[in-house]
């Protein structure tokens, strides 16, 4: 198990960008699952037949990561950047970012005795990147409009912590990777035909998603997710969205949708069976794919299950791994053996 | 005002059915309608869907949805104080001095504040961080049995009849689904076949209306809601809208421009019957006419409303008499052609 988290998190992959994932992904999988398909809008469906071909069950992890791209070349070589996806520009200042993975950047920092109003945010309009190129020319032969930027952070542990880049939603890729590998190694059938959709463009409003459903027609769905904690020590817990080290965090509601209640219920009855912790989640800000999948078809039904992260949509964030190892537990039994 | 549908308004806005939450209202409309339809269906989503049929070959749809706004408890506190958060869109000013109901269990808002200046301050900044609810338990433990984590709650308030005017929570959009449900005993040699969509989750981000089609083939669809009226006092002046001068039909909101065609095609059937009606541009809002505008290859779509004060707080009022020129209206255009 979390054979595969470190490698997903080092990678880089903002939306529209995520060939670099979908390879990693294939080449691990490729001969495990009965099928492998990807889309026009670049989802990588993987599907194991269960053993009854009744019902098909879609389980939803998008590979994506917020970033950044080039938005601008300047006359100093420098470079103006726009976020993709939800970034506050909060957590760019000083940063080490990459170029297209391959050209290490750092974000400007007004010098501390030179910031006058320090109360005010640099927005994105001001933010500087540097690359070490002297002037536009040269910066322009090396990097170009368009091109894909992204925290520069390589993924460590500690004791039970990890800690790196994109565990959002690359801990949701990592576990049905895991899930996938334990079917191979056991020789075992999910209960129904499973599709593992490695979704694209969730960041950027869901995109993805949509058309693999429109393929796929799953009678229902699970939505794997890193969701934020927010559980800052400040606050009092009743202003917490989730906590770190609490367990698998499952969703009644969220931005868009109010999820299905069955099947809510029945993963709650599940995390109660298996005897693990879980916790639920307690702001309802933020949308996940299931609310495009409700708007897809005949409305997909579908549950959310997340990992607690810290910090999540900035260059470090922080995960529990008796979380991760409890969540994969339950989208396990979930998918193993728990009838819908 | 036929004392029949005065009652049927009364049920219908009493009853219990935040997003997501909708059972109640569709187990009710169901009875109602079942004798007097050809086809009745609940989709996966739990949109319930009716078909009267006709014989023009066209399909029209009326929508209405079936969810009402509310909260929902995110948290208990030490004490069995409740936190929730919003379900659709709920200004908390509302919810000062109103009754919520959690599964049958009567709850009251009070706001925080440590200090008296913190107390104005969280009076005038009023955010569902800064209130809680009481459901009258003295402890944690109590409040867990009654209202767990995940328990959505709803306004309280009942139906008031004033004559010509009623008031209650959940008109926004009972009103459109007691309007679906009258439209459906009175309608007769209707030419076009007619959907009839009770829609779940309207109110979180008009989710139901996306796939409540999926199964038919739709040549117009038209959503049936409520519109802010504006004949208060200092009102929003940009915008006409006003009680008892008929149905509204929408030229415009937020999310969605009406199909010019339906627009004149509601109008022209508006004008040849006598029903008055209103022109509405709203400049902000929408309704799940956008819902049906981008399903499939695009509904041509429009929204009739009734003109409705107080939208979103637990006292919606509005005129019996433009809910009933909007059930004419429904039944005139079933038999109009396009």
């Amino acid at each position: 198990m979390r054979k595969y988290l470190k490698d997903l998190t080092n990678l880089a992959g903002i939306s529209s960008r995520e060939e670099k994932i979908k390879e990693y992904i294939k080449s691990n999988v490729a001969n495990k699952v009965d099928e492998i398909t990807e889309d026009n809008m670049g989802n990588l469906i993987c599907l194991i037949k269960g053993k009854d071909s009744s019902k098909k069950l879609m389980l939803d992890a998008h590979m994506d990561e917020v970033g950044f791209m080039i938005t601008r070349i300047n006359e100093d070589g420098t470079f103006g950047i726009s976020p993709v996806g939800g970034v506050d520009p909060r957590v760019v200042k000083s940063q080490r970012l990459k170029i297209e993975e391959k050209i290490s950047a750092v974000v400007n920092s007004t010098p501390i005795h030179l910031e006058k109003e320090t109360d005010k945010v640099e927005q994105y309009e001001s933010i500087r990147v540097y690359a070490g190129f002297s002037n536009k020319e040269e910066a322009s032969k090396k990097v170009h409009l368009g091109d894909m930027v992204t925290f520069d952070t390589t993924y460590y542990e500690e004791n039970s912590y990890a800690v790196a880049k994109a565990f959002d939603d690359r801990v949701g890729c990592s576990i049905m990777m895991d899930i996938i590998d334990y079917f191979f190694e056991n020789s075992e059938k999910p209960l129904y035909d499973t599709y593992f959709n490695f979704a694209t463009q969730e960041e950027t409003g869901l995109r993805g998603t949509g058309t693999a459903a429109s393929k796929i027609h799953p009678n229902f769905a699970i939505v794997l997710e890193g969701t934020t904690a927010g559980d800052n020590p400040e606050n009092t817990p009743d202003k917490w969205a989730t906590h770190i080290g609490n367990g698998p965090v499952l969703t009644f509601m969220h931005s868009g949708l109010v999820l299905n209640k069955e099947i809510f219920e029945k993963i709650v009855d599940t995390a109660k069976k298996l005897g693990i912790k879980f916790q639920y989640k307690m702001r309802t800000a933020g949308g996940t794919d299931a609310a495009r999948l409700a708007k897809t078809l005949y409305g997909i039904p579908a549950g959310v299950i997340s990992v607690p992260c810290r910090y999540i949509h900035s260059p470090q964030s922080i995960m529990n791994l008796q979380d991760y190892e409890n969540t994969y537990q339950l989208v396990k039994q979930l998918v193993v053996n728990t009838p819908f | 005002m036929a004392k029949k549908l005065k009652e049927l308004i009364k049920k219908i806005t009493e009853l219990y059915g935040p997003s997501g939450r909708e059972d109640q209202v569709r187990d009710f409309i169901k009875e109602q309608i079942k004798d007097h339809v050809d086809d009745i269906k609940t989709d996966k989503l739990g949109n319930l869907i009716a078909t009267k049929k006709g014989n023009s070959g066209k399909t029209i749809l009326f929508d209405a949805h079936m969810d009402e706004i509310g909260v929902v408890v995110t948290h208990i506190l030490d004490k069995g104080f409740l936190k929730v958060e919003q379900v659709g869109g709920q200004n908390p000013v509302n919810l000062i001095g109103s009754r919520l109901i959690f599964n049958g269990r009567i709850g009251v808002v009070g706001v925080e504040g440590e200090s008296e200046k913190e107390l104005k301050d969280n009076y005038k900044n009023l955010s569902l961080d800064n209130i809680f609810v009481d459901i009258g338990v003295s402890s944690k433990e109590e409040a867990e049995k009654i209202a767990p984590i995940g328990t959505f709650g709803t306004f309280a308030e009942g139906f008031v009849d004033y004559g010509n005017y009623c008031m209650s929570k959940a008109m926004d959009d009972r009103i459109g689904c007691a309007i679906l449900i009258e439209t459906i005993k009175n309608m007769k040699d209707n030419q076009h076949t007619v959907l009839f969509a009770f829609t779940v989750q309207e109110e979180v981000g008009l989710v139901g209306s996306f796939v409540s089609t999926f199964d038919y083939e739709v040549n117009r669809a038209i959503a049936i809601d409520v519109t802010d009226s504006l004949d208060t006092p200092k009102a929003l002046k940009r915008m006409s809208m006003a009680l008892g001068k008929g149905p509204c039909i929408k030229i415009k909101d937020n999310l969605s421009v009406s199909d010019r065609e339906v627009v004149e095609w509601i109008k022209n059937a508006a004008l040849a019957n006598n029903i008055p009606y209103q022109f509405e541009v709203l400049t902000f809002g929408g309704t799940n006419a956008a819902g049906y505008q981008r399903t499939k290859s695009g509904i041509p779509s429009g929204t009739i409303s009734i003109p409705t004060r107080y939208i979103h707080s637990p006292h919606e009022m509005l005129s019996y008499s433009d809910v009933e020129n909007t059930v004419k209206l429904l039944n005139t255009l079933s038999k109009t052609n396009f």
